[in-house]
């Protein structure tokens, strides 16, 4: 698909739809809510500012191009004045205080967002079914899970109801209900895109990314939202991406994939030989592929959830009804801290708070945290040494299509088994794109860290190669 | 400091009890034999250089802000933002 923010510039600035009607258009879309996507609309300040749009082109004044774009947020950024409630009780009733850096730099180019969108709570789940606002469902078969975290992200985009939206990945949770529901979606380098103003769960691998229809929406996204943030310190200075630098395949030569990935028990065996037959056709365009060893999935998603646990237990102690949130109150207050937080937080959050606060005890923290931290450390030293012989490691996104709403509650473990293939990439800091070609959710592209270009321009290659 | 606290406690969550799903995560954990077990941090290296901090400067929020944060305060009465009743033990 082309880029649907292009086409959507050229019909407002030659007046062939006017920015009011596209905004209430696709608003009374989301105002159904068919597939739960939607945890509030933001429509006073949506219709407003499409208003503004419409004078702006009427008096013949330039529009940039994202002026006037609708889009979607995860309903985990700070967007002054707007609900936030990260799909949970505590916060139902919560509202931002201030604009998340990213949002505020789409908002700076005229975008204009629509609906903070439905998502696992606090991030944590991998099928936006651990949410107040009812499991979000597939964009393809509504029988399914979207994906998540960010699935009403996911859903939005692919079903139209939003041209892009941003959602955001700790674990896969922009890459996996991207490719649950056939769309593109970017976990940039961590560092490339402010954290400032998202809700943190794990801070040492939170990314903030686009979900869009074609590579050229992700790139237009990525580029406006980038940047270094006094914010956020771990962010870091980049340079634009530029239209043509990724309309050739030039500088990729070499391609590898994890071969444990794909000899993996737990693999598909569809999503196996449609994988195999994508790495058959890009031998075919004369690109070297090399088979790579990498750790086994389960040293993987342990590693992950390790950490991920430890720092969204530490994240989350702020949650004590305090001065926000639904405080219960109880006799004194440790009582209404505990009691707070036990009603309103779901069975998940619980979950990973409990293992997070296990991790980081005495006893626990030497045998498993800190061990924890060397593995990443090596998982991290063997991706440096990959991208030394390779350009791009390509896998699949999930080992399986997208499971039936209902089933991925009753087994947490086989859920955190399922976030096998996209952990590691977290890990490693990585830049990672799903692309919605190759298996039946798609494939992952991932470059050497900074390196999204690499990425997006294997994406196009593999658009018109698959 | 020598009281041993339990999970519950820690986590300011009654009744929570360690789940055997992310125990079975630990386990791996536990059985793996990383080539160095201290951590150096050498390859993830995310903080900022001392010589390119932010400067240390007191922004005022702004009147919204102000508002906002005022109006998430979960108990208000006769123009106090009520906090719960402090520890006693």
């Amino acid at each position: 698909m082309e880029s649907q923010i292009k086409a959507i510039h050229q019909q407002l600035v030659s007046k062939q739809i006017t920015c009011t009607a596209l905004v209430q258009e696709k608003l009374d879309l989301l105002k159904q809510n068919t597939h739960n996507t939607v945890n509030s609309l933001l429509e006073e300040s949506a219709l407003a500012a499409a208003a503004k749009v419409d004078a702006k082109i009427a008096k013949g004044e330039e529009i940039g191009l994202l002026e006037g774009i609708p889009f979607g947020i995860k309903d985990v950024y700070m967007v002054q004045g707007t609900y936030t409630t990260a799909s949970s009780d505590l916060l139902k009733n919560y509202k931002s205080a201030y604009t998340a850096t990213a949002i505020q730099k789409l908002l700076d180019a005229g975008a204009i967002p629509l609906v903070k969108e439905n998502c696992d709570s606090f991030g944590h789940g991998s099928s936006s079914e651990n949410t107040i606002f009812g499991a979000v469902k597939n964009a393809v078969d509504a029988n399914l899970v979207g994906g998540g975290s960010s699935g009403g992200s996911a859903v939005n985009v692919a079903k139209d109801y939003t041209v892009f939206s941003i959602g955001g990945d700790t674990g896969g949770s922009i890459r996996q209900p991207a490719g649950y529901n056939n769309i593109y979606g970017l976990k940039p380098t961590y560092g490339r895109i402010s954290r400032y103003g998202i809700m943190a769960y794990a801070s040492s691998t939170d990314c903030v990314g686009p979900l869009a229809k074609s590579i050229e929406d992700i790139r237009i996204v990525l580029n406006v939202m980038s940047g270094k943030d006094g914010k956020d310190q771990t962010t870091y200075a980049s340079e634009a991406i530029g239209e043509e630098s990724i309309a050739t395949i030039d500088g990729v030569k070499t391609v590898g994939y994890f071969k444990n990935f794909i000899e993996s028990d737990a693999i598909d065996t569809t999503v196996k030989a449609d994988f195999l037959a994508a790495v058959e056709k890009i031998k075919e365009k004369g690109i070297e592929v090399k088979e790579l060893d990498f750790f086994k999935s389960d040293t993987l998603v342990s590693t992950y959830y390790t950490l991920a646990m430890a720092e969204t237990a530490s994240n989350l102690s702020r949650l004590d009804g305090t001065n926000y949130g639904n405080r219960i109150e109880d006799k004194n207050l440790k009582e209404t801290y505990a009691v707070t937080r036990s009603e309103n937080f779901s069975e998940e959050t619980k979950r990973r708070v409990v293992g997070g606060n296990q991790v980081l005890s005495q006893g626990f923290s030497d045998a498993i945290y800190l061990k924890g931290l060397a593995l990443r450390d090596q998982i991290a030293e063997n991706f440096e040494k990959d991208f030394q012989e390779v350009d791009i490691i390509l896998s699949p996104v999930t080992p399986a299509a997208p499971p039936v709403i209902g089933d991925s509650l009753k087994d947490p473990l086989a859920m955190y088994l399922s976030d096998e293939y996209t952990v590691g990439f977290s890990l490693g800091q990585l830049p990672t794109l799903t692309v919605p070609q190759g298996t039946v959710t798609g494939l992952q592209i991932t470059a050497a860290k900074r390196n999204e270009e690499q990425v997006l321009k294997f994406a196009n290659f593999l658009k018109d190669t698959l | 400091m020598s009281k041993i606290m339990t999970v519950d406690i820690l986590s300011s969550i009654k009744g929570a009890k360690p789940s055997e799903s992310v125990n079975q995560l630990f386990d791996v954990i536990r059985n793996a034999h990383p080539t160095n077990n201290n951590s150096l941090n050498n390859v993830n290296i995310n903080a900022v250089s001392v010589d390119d901090l932010r400067e240390d400067e007191v922004v005022k929020s702004s009147d919204l802000e102000r508002q906002i944060i005022k109006e998430n305060f979960p108990n208000e009465k006769n123009g106090y933002l009520v906090v719960s009743k402090v520890i006693e033990d």
